[in-house]
């Protein structure tokens, strides 16, 4: 999230998009109704927000919107494009803003285009576009005479882009992107969407009041615009609009992504996925020779000199304060700190690549920690295939799940698998103190619990013990490349058994003159002499102590929330550096005063002489009114907010292409009617070969079904919980009454839905919440279908099919985004039949 | 009233055999004094076989009611009060009163009993002496009267029973206690002749068919009335299955009618008229208890 | 005497959730619901001895293009009435009146007769075959005795349920009835103001009490309302039944004169 959960109260409108947050996050959920209960706040003459609720299935979220809007699974890129095109189109967007807080003026190559549903540069072959087009027009002079006056920090490059205040040269951002949305009609929204024409405008009419200064907007999503193969520009397209209304860094305004476990923030903030180090830093590229290297070709690029480009300029001291913490004395400036030690992956290596190489037979082993691959999916069976491909694979849970069990789950011949399979269990999060990260990136510290059970052991324990005995081995015997296994540093008073306490402080770093921590990632330095294991939480543990375990909270609201904008300052701890809503400089106007007094984010004091409220997202003391002044977004190169931006693999402009098993061909350009740069596996052999065989086509599978989750379960571990069970006890996909008709189904009827790639038989829900649309003048149904159910769990244990064929994975196809490689869990095509 | 959103408290078989035998007991008791007071030494058999019945059948009553708890070793909760202390007696709870009536009608029931078993020349005892000389003497009669509205009560309030409840049927009418009152009446005369047929008192015979014939008036002008108080729910009892029950009903009642206006027939049909009669007390009580809870 | 408490369940921020069954259930121990599906997402269906808070799913149909459906939840429970028919008509004072002005089944003293089941215009109560007694919300008297809130309103994330004294609670009901209404929910009502003397849980209903399986103001009426009609028309049976003897055990012209019947000695004679 840019903003915070209790922040959602400050709105006026309430986008929620692909999010169910009444049923995945009820207690959020709370703040949704705090705003629309509160007369101050909603649009024209208020009387409470409104929430707008757009999702294909009437929800429990629906229940409690005030308009809900009937969308066709993975079409949201054209949804904000209608929205955007109406803002542009009739000039609602919030002009001064748009001018001064985003690249509108930025001049772009003449060398970008759009043509066929296919930006410039396409590499047809390998399935990616080169970006070089996509880029600015270079003030080379400007830059040079820059460099001159300020010698280049840490090998950030200067590139100051040309740029027309006006806004009228046809090659700026702003003219570029209303060019390229204008195709976004409402006709065609609707034609792409299924939402009717009239309700569209509805909306739009909305939307289009919240440009103004006096009122905000929140956008809320999460896996619902995550889980397609367009997931990343999904979310962009909200990013995009919220700029032109200029409620980015507002309180009540935002992109608000409602994180999933309790600490998937805390995990993505600490590199879980493979592309990036600790903090966002990129990983390390083949071909990066040095640590200049690196940087040069990770940082962002000036772009402005006003821009700050605070994070470009201190890649180099991040990254050499984590490879520090990592490598200690064994990193210094001879060896560039150790930088060769990062490994440098030549190619995908996304959570479903490793299943690809598993099933190529490049992989030997899998450790599965606290994640239950088998249920995830995409492709449940290929996925077990892959596991039964193993030599050994080792679950790490304080559970049985569906991994540690696949190879004698129903149907299956154990004798036929021949993958080690090691149980090893861990303690519970409720075993464990530590902390946890919430949507709002407020960093939580919790106590333990209960004490471990059984034989439970700490996960960091179980790691820590396990590098001893690698280590060990490297001793004796020795290896190629020991190196980054000697040097890694274990300075916890128990090296088998580091406490999270431990981590936590090496987690923020230290100053290693001195020894002491570090109370902000502002002193971090890349000579050697600071650690950081995440410079964005540098700050969280100082050496006054542990923040994280502030709970100075609503026991006294006057004194906790001094500006009542629900900030909480001694709440736990947020980062960056306590900050509870992003790039909150752009909550105020160049002269540092709020675009909406009412809702105050930070503020000029010109008395005082410093910004106050929120923690600026801005040097506490720059006067705003100074010629000087750092512009608005002092993290990227450009300093202002990037409604074209080549950091993504697939366009500067969001584009709608339709799911990867779809309907209708795409209403935009039938010629490239899918993502022309999502990832296509190649797959291993037989049936689990290349996946461009496994898509399904409409003529066989002529519904779209989507998976989602229920209020009542968590995944696949509440299978072990009987009350919850008791609550939903037996999977179900829910089928609209029109459709059941046909089929002479009916609720409680055993049911089976086929993919291309497998099946699930479970029982029939027959729903009015769920209806058909009209996708570019034809019919097409939804259904709907819970993730929850395995062959694992009470649930199982107590039907007679003992979970066979509940695995909601077995449908999903095996391909995802073309930039974060998120599975496409949320559209794909189905058929379906009474049992 | 109309729509009812309760759920039933699933009282089934004992509680329909309570019913019955409430019915029985206590009309046999108020057939076995009106004889007595009304009549003449003729009718006194009959009026013994009366009280000879009622009896034995108000015993079992409290083992059926025990035997319906969810808790038989608490049965004696309804007469005491434990948490509170004392003894507990809510006039305005049919099941408390019940509870307390039944227990004193058992005293009356049981000296008639006495009695009627000396009377009989069954037993020969100084004790069951004394008890008859007692209920032959004016204080009896008295005694008899008391007795008679236990009775009475007995046979009635387990329709109050229903009706002071939120279920549908049951607490959409007040015509339930007379209707048990009467139908009780019916079954009582009904067991008296089938028990006094040996015995050959025509007249007392006669008389107890009369009888019968007003009281199965009164139940089916009850029933008339019964029915055209539900309104709303009178569907649940007059649909389905239950129209078998009532057709029973109908059978315990119209054909002894008929019967009973021909004495002729009446001679023959000796045994079936009263059977038909009970079958049909039966019924009606069943097709009460059991729709309402469907 | 400690404060007279009150639920007042909104039903307008019931997001159906299911949090308040499952901690009720986990503070009272309450056994689990069989794993049978029932055709919707509520599988508890009722409320019952094991299930003293029920979610009710009310899906309907509506013309409103931008809400096509009305999906309402409201989280049931005993309404602790005031009057209260199951105590009313509990033969064994095991159901009780608290210090709290709430209603308590008393375990160790319940028969289970289930009078009460019949006399509950609301279908709260429920029959324990294990224990034999007739069970429902206690309204976490333990709870209460300790200061805590009862668990289902601890659990609520969205204080759907909201909990204290009585007072302050129908206030907050006419309060919110008003914004709904300012807001154009022209149905918004308090149920509980007044129905059975005031319940102790309200609720607020944005449609007919029927629609929410509540009695009307006109239907919710006490058990005992049927004592007097019944034992009249009985007394009148009674009495119609007394002349019908009269008649037919009437003496006939012949012999003997009196009644009394004859002693002893000459009748039972050898
Ligand atoms: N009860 C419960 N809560 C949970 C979890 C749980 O398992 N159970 N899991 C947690 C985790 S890990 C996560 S990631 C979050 C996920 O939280 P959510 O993303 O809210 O959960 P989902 O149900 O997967 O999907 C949300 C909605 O997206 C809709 N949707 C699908 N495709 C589209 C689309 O293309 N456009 C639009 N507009 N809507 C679409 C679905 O119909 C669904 O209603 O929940 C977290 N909270
Ligand atoms: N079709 C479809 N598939 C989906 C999704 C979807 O929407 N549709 N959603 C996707 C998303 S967003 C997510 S997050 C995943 C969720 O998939 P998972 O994360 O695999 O689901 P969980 O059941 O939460 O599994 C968590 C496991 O961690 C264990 N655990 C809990 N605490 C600890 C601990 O401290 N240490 C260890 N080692 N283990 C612990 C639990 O016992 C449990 O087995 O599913 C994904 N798959
Ligand atoms: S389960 Fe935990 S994370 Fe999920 S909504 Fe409830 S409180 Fe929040
Ligand atoms: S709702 Fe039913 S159980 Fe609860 S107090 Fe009222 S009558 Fe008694
Ligand atoms: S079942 Fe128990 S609580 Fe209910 S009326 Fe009978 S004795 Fe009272
Ligand atoms: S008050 Fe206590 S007993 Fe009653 S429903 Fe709530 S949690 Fe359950
Ligand atoms: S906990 Fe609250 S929101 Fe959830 S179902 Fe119960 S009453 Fe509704
Ligand atoms: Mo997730």
């Amino acid at each position: 999230m840019t903003n915070h959960w209790r922040d959602i109260k400050n709105t006026d409108l309430i986008l929620i998009n692909g999010a169910n947050p009444a049923e995945a996050h009820p207690v959020g959920f709370q703040w949704f109704l705090k705003a629309k209960l509160d007369p101050a706040r909603g649009p024209g003459s208020g009387g409470g927000a409104k929430i707008i609720h757009a999702d294909p299935r009437f929800t429990r979220t629906s229940a409690m919107a005030d308009m809900y809007v009937r969308i066709r699974p993975g079409t949201d890129v054209a949804y904000f494009g209608g929205l955007i095109n109406y803002v542009l189109q009739n000039n609602l967007f919030h002009d001064e803003y748009v001018r001064n807080y985003t690249n509108a003026s930025f001049l772009i190559k003449d060398g970008y285009g759009f043509t066929d549903g296919l930006f410039s540069g396409y590499d047809p072959k390998n399935r990616k576009y080169d970006v070089s087009t996509w880029a600015y027009q270079v003030d080379t002079a400007a830059s040079a005479a820059y460099d001159a006056a300020h010698p280049p920090a840490g090998g950030a490059v200067t590139a100051i882009a040309k740029r027309d205040a006006t806004l009228q040269d046809p090659r700026t951002v702003f003219q570029l992107m209303k060019q390229h949305y204008a195709r976004y009609t409402p006709e065609m929204v609707s034609r792409i969407t299924g939402i009717p024409q009239d309700q569209f405008l509805r909306v739009a009419g909305l939307v289009g009041q919240m440009g103004r200064p006096d009122k905000v907007m929140t956008i809320v999503y999460a896996v619902g615009l995550t889980q397609h193969t367009t997931g990343v520009q999904l979310i962009r397209s909200g990013a995009l609009l919220q700029l032109l209304l200029g409620n980015m860094g507002r309180p009540g305004g935002g992109m608000n992504a409602e994180r999933g476990h309790a600490n998937i923030q805390g995990n993505t903030d600490h590199a879980i996925s493979w592309e990036i180090l600790p903090g966002y830093l990129k990983i390390p590229a083949p071909g990066q020779k040095t640590l200049a290297d690196y940087v040069s070709q990770s940082a962002s690029k000036k772009n402005d000199p006003r821009s700050w480009n605070f994070f470009g300029t201190n890649y180099r001291k991040f990254m050499v304060s984590l490879l520090k913490a990592w490598y200690g004395k064994a990193a210094t400036a001879s060896n560039e700190f150790a930088f060769d030690f990062i490994p440098k992956p030549a190619k995908n290596s996304s959570w479903m690549s490793i299943y690809d190489q598993a099933l190529k037979g490049k992989m030997q082993g899998l450790f599965l920690n606290g994640m239950t691959a088998t249920s995830i999916g995409p492709d449940s069976n290929r996925v077990m295939d892959a596991l039964a491909n193993l030599k050994w694979l080792v679950v790490m849970d304080p559970l049985p799940t569906t991994s540690s069990e696949f190879w004698r789950r129903p149907g299956a011949d154990p004798k036929s698998i021949q993958t080690e399979v090691f149980m090893m269990p861990t303690t519970h999060w409720i075993e464990k103190d530590g902390s946890f990260v919430n949507s709002g990136r407020w960093s939580q510290w919790k106590d333990q619990v209960i004490p471990p059970q059984g034989n439970a052991r700490h996960d960091h324990w179980i790691l820590a013990d396990l590098f001893g005995r690698v280590k060990a081995l490297y001793t004796q015997q020795g290896g190629k490349f020991p190196d980054p296994i000697m040097a890694l540093t274990m300075g916890y008073a128990n090296p088998k058994q580091p406490t999270l306490d431990e981590i936590a402080q090496e987690v923020n770093g230290f100053d290693l003159k001195t020894g002491t921590r570090l109370a902000s990632f502002a002193l971090l330095k890349d000579d050697g002499t600071t650690s950081a294991g995440d410079w964005i939480y540098t700050g969280g543990y100082p050496a006054s102590g542990n923040l994280m375990k502030r709970r100075l909270g609503v026991q006294d609201v006057k004194a906790n929330d001094p500006t009542g904008m629900g900030f909480f300052p001694n709440w736990a701890w947020s980062w960056p550096l306590n900050r509870r809503v992003l790039y909150n400089r752009a909550s105020a106007d160049a002269t540092g005063q709020p675009w909406d007094p009412s809702r105050p984010g930070i503020k000029w004091d010109a008395v005082q002489k410093k910004w106050v409220g929120d923690v600026p997202d801005y040097p506490p003391t720059m006067d705003p009114n100074s010629a000087t002044s750092w512009l608005p977004f002092i993290m990227n190169g450009e300093g202002v907010g990037r409604l074209f931006s080549n950091g993504v693999n697939d366009g500067p402009f969001p584009e709608h292409y339709e799911p990867m098993e779809s309907p209708v061909q795409n209403p935009l350009h039938a010629g490239q009617s899918t993502s022309p740069v999502a990832f296509l596996y190649t797959g291993g052999t037989g049936s689990h070969g290349a996946v461009t065989g496994t898509f399904g086509t409409a003529d066989q599978y002529p519904y779209i079904a989507t998976t989602y989750r229920l209020t009542e379960h968590e995944h696949y571990v509440t299978q072990h919980v009987p009350l919850l069970a008791g609550l939903q006890p037996k999977p179900f996909v829910e089928i609209p009454e029109e459709l059941a008709a046909q089929k002479g189904i009916v609720s409680g009827d055993r049911v089976r839905v086929r993919s291309n790639r497998g099946k699930v038989e479970v029982l029939a829900l027959v729903t009015k919440r769920l209806a058909p649309s009209t996708i570019d003048g034809k019919k097409v149904f939804t259904v709907g279908v819970p993730i929850h159910w395995g062959f694992v769990g009470v649930s199982a244990e107590s039907d007679p099919s003992k979970g066979a064929n509940w695995l909601a994975n077995a449908l999903t196809p095996f391909v995802g985004d073309a930039n974060a490689f998120t599975p496409e869990f949320k559209a794909f095509l189905v058929n379906i039949e009474k049992m | 009233m109309g729509e009812h959103f309760v759920t039933p408290p699933n009282w089934q078989w004992y509680i329909l055999a309570y019913f019955f035998c409430a019915g029985i007991s206590g009309g046999s008791f108020v057939l076995g004094t009106m004889l007595r007071l009304f009549g003449d030494a003729r009718d006194a058999a009959a009026a013994r076989i009366a009280f000879l019945i009622s009896f034995p059948v108000l015993l079992v009553c409290p083992i059926l009611l025990t035997l319906d708890l969810g808790q038989p070793s608490r049965f004696w909760h309804m007469l005491v009060d434990v948490s509170g202390g004392g003894l507990v007696f809510k006039a305005w709870s049919p099941m408390s009163l019940g509870a307390w009536a039944l227990l004193l009608f058992g005293i009356f029931s049981l000296v008639m009993f006495a009695a009627s078993l000396y009377e009989g020349g069954v037993v020969r005892h100084r004790a069951l002496q004394a008890t008859a000389s007692f209920v032959a003497a004016t204080a009896g009669r008295i005694f008899l009267i008391v007795g008679a509205v236990f009775g009475l009560f007995v046979a009635a309030y387990t329709g109050v029973l229903l009706a002071v409840s939120n279920q549908p049927v049951w607490s959409d009418t007040w015509a339930l206690g007379g209707l048990f009152l009467a139908s009780g009446l019916s079954g009582a005369a009904a067991c008296v002749l089938l028990a006094s047929r040996s015995r050959r008192a025509a007249m007392t015979d006669r008389k107890l068919i009369e009888a019968d014939r007003y009281f199965i008036l009164l139940e089916l002008a009850l029933i008339i009335l019964f029915l055209a108080t539900l309104g709303g729910t009178l569907s649940k009892v007059l649909s389905g299955g239950w129209i078998i029950l009532w057709v029973i009903v109908l059978l315990g009642t119209l054909v002894p009618l008929g019967l009973h206006w021909r004495p002729g027939l009446m001679r023959q049909a000796a045994l079936l008229a009263p059977v038909l009669v009970l079958l049909g007390v039966l019924a009606l009580r069943a097709v009460i208890i059991f729709s309402a809870q469907a | 005497m400690a404060q007279t408490v009150g639920f007042l369940t909104d039903t307008t921020l019931c997001i159906g959730c299911k949090a308040c069954e499952v901690a009720c259930k986990e503070w009272n121990g309450l056994p689990n619901n069989p794993l049978d599906f029932k055709g919707s997402y509520d599988n508890t269906g009722q409320l019952d001895h094991a299930n003293w808070r029920h979610v009710r799913f009310l899906e309907t149909s509506t013309s409103n293009p931008d809400k096509p459906i009305a999906w309402s939840m409201m989280s049931d429970v005993c309404k602790h009435c005031a009057n209260a028919s199951c105590l009313e008509v509990c033969p064994t004072n095991a159901i009780v009146r608290t210090e709290f002005d709430t209603v308590f089944i008393q375990q160790d003293v319940c028969n289970g007769c289930r009078d009460c089941i019949a006399a509950c215009p609301y279908g709260v109560i429920g029959f324990n075959q294990q224990s034999g007694t007739a069970q429902k919300c206690t309204f976490c008297y333990d709870r209460l005795q300790n200061n805590l809130m009862p668990a289902c309103a601890t659990a609520c994330p969205t204080q759907s349920i909201k909990f204290g004294d009585l007072a302050t609670m129908r206030q907050a009901a006419a309060e919110r009835v008003q914004t709904l209404q300012s807001q154009g929910v022209s149905q918004a009502q308090v149920y509980g103001d007044t129905e059975y003397g005031g319940l102790h849980a309200m609720f607020i209903l944005t449609d007919k009490p029927e629609a929410y399986g509540l009695p009307s103001q006109a239907s919710a009426v006490l058990p005992g309302r049927n004592n007097i009609p019944g034992y009249l028309t009985a007394a009148v049976t009674a009495v119609l039944a007394g002349l019908a003897g009269l008649i037919a055990f009437r003496r006939r012209g012949e012999q003997p004169a009196a009644a009394t019947p004859p002693p002893a000695a000459t009748t039972g004679g050898r």
